[in-house]
């Protein structure tokens, strides 16, 4: 038997045929989220980051606007080998999913006169609503101790989801309020 | 087509915390402001999107086939995703060196209520396609505990989501 790397031995992809494989493999198996794939495909079995450096660049990612996983792919693929690993990812990425969700849309519209089909679609889309409010549920967890950052949060939900007031207008001015309690070290 | 590309590329600039974040504000656009489409209709297109492997930006390319075809479709992803991705771009190595800088936190911090309150609202619009609806409610609320209380794939939650919309609705 050879011997193994170290565990913590990182390796970058060797170059952009690998990089782009890396992604289509990621974007190939991620029924459900990308992004257990994207660490999974990324971290555990190329090596081709730490896991740390994955978290700071995700958390990055979060922040910023855009697809998540998506500028993942935007962010390192720079890093690794400019606009070219950028371009190479993000297409990696898409590509297969992309012929994925026509063809599944397609289908859709041959058979979205039966009443049963468009049941069942109508039931995974709220269900999937469902996922959205419980994902908030968690996020909001470690706030549960921040009164005006729950309140904040509650404000945001009854402006758009009840008010149906445009988040153009909504994101400048719940973030100037943020940024203003984040600075007296209210959130 | 390009009224809905452009919509989408404005879309793409305000999109912290990713595509759940402008669920509501794209629901809104297509749905009341323009009548592309009812809400029942956007419910069922997000529906393909969460239930086709990839990245959840492809609700974007399903809403512009829905209103132009596989062009739309294109333009429409590639209108949500290069403004976005250009930012990442110019942004990716400034963020780290910025790592202490106070700003940072604040705008770090000010984001996570602001996200919260965004994803929810996007669930919320999603899970009323028909108003609010007890059938619906149901659902929604079931997925909701359960993705928040295990660790199970959420295509389970979809899919069980899928068979008691075939008996309820």
């Amino acid at each position: 038997m050879e011997a193994t790397p170290p565990q913590d031995a990182v390796r970058p992809p060797a170059g952009l045929g690998e990089l782009y494989w890396g992604f289509l493999s990621i974007g190939a198996r991620s029924f459900g989220g990308v992004l257990p794939w994207a660490h999974r495909v990324m971290v555990e079995e190329r090596r081709w980051i730490a896991p740390a450096d994955f978290a700071e660049v995700l958390a990055l990612c979060q922040f910023l606007p855009g697809p998540n996983v998506g500028n993942v792919s935007i962010v390192l693929g720079r890093r690794w080998f400019g606009p070219a690993g950028a371009a190479a990812a993000f297409l990696g990425l898409m590509a297969l999913p992309l012929v994925w969700v026509f063809a599944l849309a397609l289908l859709y519209a041959d058979h979205a006169a039966s009443n049963g089909v468009r049941a069942v679609v109508t039931g995974v889309g709220v269900a999937g609503g469902g996922l959205f409010i419980g994902t908030a549920w968690k996020l909001a967890r470690p706030l549960a101790q921040k009164p005006w950052a729950l309140a904040l949060a509650a404000g945001c939900l009854g402006v758009i989801a009840f008010g149906r007031v445009s988040l153009f207008l909504v994101l400048p001015v719940a973030a100037l309020v943020g940024v203003a309690a984040a600075r007296k070290d209210l959130l | 087509m390009w009224q809905i590309a452009f919509y989408f590329a404005l879309l793409s600039l305000v999109s912290v915390g990713g595509i759940p974040s402008v669920m509501p504000e794209m629901q809104r656009l297509v749905v009341e402001v323009q009548g592309w489409m009812s809400a029942a209709e956007f419910t069922q297109i997000f529906a393909i999107a969460q239930a086709a492997p990839g990245p959840n930006v492809l609700v974007t390319a399903l809403v512009g086939w829905k209103v132009a075809g596989i062009p739309g479709g294109l333009a429409a992803l590639a209108a949500f995703c290069v403004p976005a991705a250009a930012l990442s771009y110019a942004v990716g190595g400034f963020w780290d060196r910025m790592r202490d800088a106070p700003w940072r936190k604040a705008i770090q911090r000010a984001l996570v209520p602001i996200t919260v309150g965004f994803v929810a609202s996007g669930g919320y619009v999603l899970a009323t396609p028909m108003g609010v609806d007890w059938r619906a409610a149901s659902i929604a609320s079931a997925s909701a505990v359960a993705i928040a209380a295990t660790r199970a794939n959420p295509l389970w939650f979809l899919s069980a989501g899928g068979l008691a919309g075939y008996f309820l609705f």
